[in-house]
């Protein structure tokens, strides 16, 4: 008890000690930033409600621009954009999850830890054109796997789906956004007690039941914010769409640089809305998920890379 | 374990062996391209996805220029000098924006009221996505206020994309950093910059190598954010973002320049994630 009211004293020592550092920097950086990143976003979501005469913008508050959308057909790529990420998150979420737990809870030699964890590291810092580039030459029409399949006979004629379609964009998705849900995962899942999940199981639940009603619910702000850097980021991805969808597989960053390309600012904003919408959706989710834990700032903090 | 100790025999071998070959197959999806591309960048027929016929070729010509061998089948128009020097120097002003502001933010920010809120709004760059964050601050700042944009802009939102991550790389650090010895050296009669320079500069040096060296790396590979945040400069990712869409026949040279930027980028990020752990 003794030392842990010192050990409390120390900690208030130096949090009061430390308040007298100089926080006028920090303060003006926040102010700056919040200028810089916060009010453009802000200030989208407010342009998506006003009109544009030609090219000007006219101080018209509707909806307008989500009108004028829907009559382009805009709509179509928001929701076909929107499907794909689900799908991908989901496929992505059902890998990461066993093998998140796997990485958390069973393996426990360390310089194989090392090595997966630099794995999944090193893919955020590549550049997104050349690591997807070279799939062209793979699935393409006389790539790779075309080549292979028609030597080995499978097939006769060269399969047109592998480049260039709804498969390709959903690989490309899958293998960039990976490495996003597996942290969150990871970082909640190594969080939970060993003992909590032997006690589910000496008292009798199966290991499907364990997972559902134990290990689920405990690691559910991973899975939230695992959904959060995997789905919204993928939602405007500019470069898989393009390079392996071709111009086939239209998504919201073609409607955005389109829109931007004509001028139609406000068009833009709308779409950049909807991202946004999302975003806030999963985020006032992840609010009340991380309630029990102290609130969102606490786990915020905890977070690692 | 004790999940796995529980369960029927064979059913236990499943469950022991399913993950691994879940999580590795993922791996794997996202390696085979780069382990491919390398490969396919000495190769003669890179287009085939066949490697084989092992030559320079490619990247000789993307120094010297395809023309020297004329008459051969790929003869692009490559021009590398312009934007790699473009995208070096920004790369390198956002990698010392990025350590300065870090650093200046991540050493209060866990002794600030609100820093949740705070460190929440400081990361939104990396849950939105950069396009979507890039034409919110073009319409911002070029329709809202009237700027024009320019290479500062260009600049402004490649350490904005920066940044979360550098500022990340350093709460770890900081997070390690054990208060007291900042105290004793304050008692020992240190002033604030002694204590700073002599002490805790030292024990941080290591997470500020890394965000000096990820903001250069997220720098240097930038593309979403400045496709509206750029006026006429050329950056490298953009650059081979054109190329490569133009579906021209610059196609094997935009492999071997993908390998050379993408072994570089592997080879610092591996130097850097040894370095994290060796510190802990």
């Amino acid at each position: 008890m003794e030392i842990l009211s010192s050990k409390v004293f120390i900690l208030k020592v130096t949090s009061m000690d430390l308040k007298k550092y100089n926080r006028y920097p920090i303060v003006l950086f926040a102010l700056s930033w919040l200028a810089l990143v916060i009010l453009p976003l802000l200030v989208v979501v407010m342009m998506s409600f006003l009109k544009t005469k030609g090219i000007r913008i006219k101080w018209d508050w509707g909806f307008y621009s989500y009108m004028k959308m829907i009559q382009f057909g805009g709509n179509d790529v928001v929701f076909q954009t929107i499907r794909i990420g689900l799908t991908v998150t989901l496929i992505n979420f059902l890998i990461a999850f066993p093998f998140a737990f796997w990485l958390a809870k069973t393996l426990k030699n360390i310089s194989f830890k090392l090595i997966i964890f630099t794995a999944l590291t090193v893919p955020f810092f590549l550049s997104p054109v050349s690591r997807v580039i070279v799939w062209r030459s793979i699935l393409g029409l006389d790539g790779l796997l075309n080549n292979f399949f028609l030597n080995i006979g499978l097939v006769d004629q060269p399969i047109e789906w592998l480049i260039f379609s709804e498969f390709a964009v959903h690989l490309g998705l899958m293998a960039q956004y990976f490495p996003s849900m597996v942290w969150p995962l990871y970082l909640s899942l190594s969080l939970i007690d060993d003992e909590t999940i032997e006690a589910s199981l000496d008292l009798g639940a199966g290991i499907l039941r364990t997972t559902i009603y134990v290990i689920l619910p405990l690691a559910l702000p991973g899975v939230v914010a695992g959904v959060i850097f995997c789905l919204v980021p993928m939602l405007g991805d500019a470069v898989i769409p393009q390079q392996m969808g071709g111009g086939n597989i239209l998504t919201i960053s073609h409607s955005l640089s389109n829109y931007i390309g004509s001028r139609s600012y406000v068009l833009g904003a709308a779409i950049a809305s909807i991202v946004l919408l999302v975003l806030i959706i999963l985020i006032i989710i992840l609010w009340f998920v991380f309630k029990p834990y102290g609130g969102l700032g606490k786990v915020f903090g905890q977070m690692r890379q | 374990m004790a999940l796995l100790q529980k369960s029927k025999p064979n059913f236990r071998k499943l469950l022991k062996i399913a993950p691994l070959i879940l999580g590795v197959l993922a791996l794997f999806f996202i390696y085979f391209p780069i382990f491919w591309l390398i490969l396919l960048s000495f190769s003669a027929e890179p287009l085939t996805g066949v490697p084989g016929g092992w030559h320079f070729d490619w990247y000789i010509d993307m120094v010297y220029g395809a023309d020297r061998r004329e008459g051969e089948a790929f003869v692009g128009d490559f021009q590398l000098k312009e934007p790699l020097i473009k995208s070096i120097s920004i790369a390198t002003l956002t990698s010392v924006l990025c350590i300065i502001s870090a650093v200046l933010v991540g050493r209060v920010l866990p002794n600030m009221k609100h820093q949740g809120l705070l460190l929440f709004g400081f990361l939104v760059p990396l849950m939105v996505p950069g396009i979507v964050v890039g034409m919110a601050m073009f319409l911002f700042f070029r329709i809202g206020l009237g700027i024009k944009m320019g290479t500062w802009s260009l600049a402004l939102a490649h350490f904005v994309w920066a940044f979360p991550f550098c500022l990340l790389v350093i709460l770890v650090v900081v997070s390690r950093l054990d208060q007291r010895v900042l105290e004793a050296a304050r008692d020992l009669g240190a002033s604030k910059i002694q204590t700073f320079f002599q002490i805790e500069l030292p024990i941080i040096k290591p997470g500020i190598f890394a965000a000096g060296f990820f903001g250069f790396l997220l720098s240097f590979n930038e593309l979403p954010f400045s496709i509206f945040m750029r006026k006429g400069d050329m950056t490298l990712p953009i650059y081979l973002w054109i190329q490569s869409g133009a579906h021209n026949s610059s196609v094997p040279l935009i492999f071997a320049l993908s390998t050379i930027i993408t072994l570089i980028s592997m080879l610092i990020t591996y130097l850097i994630v040894r370095l994290g752990f060796k510190n802990g």
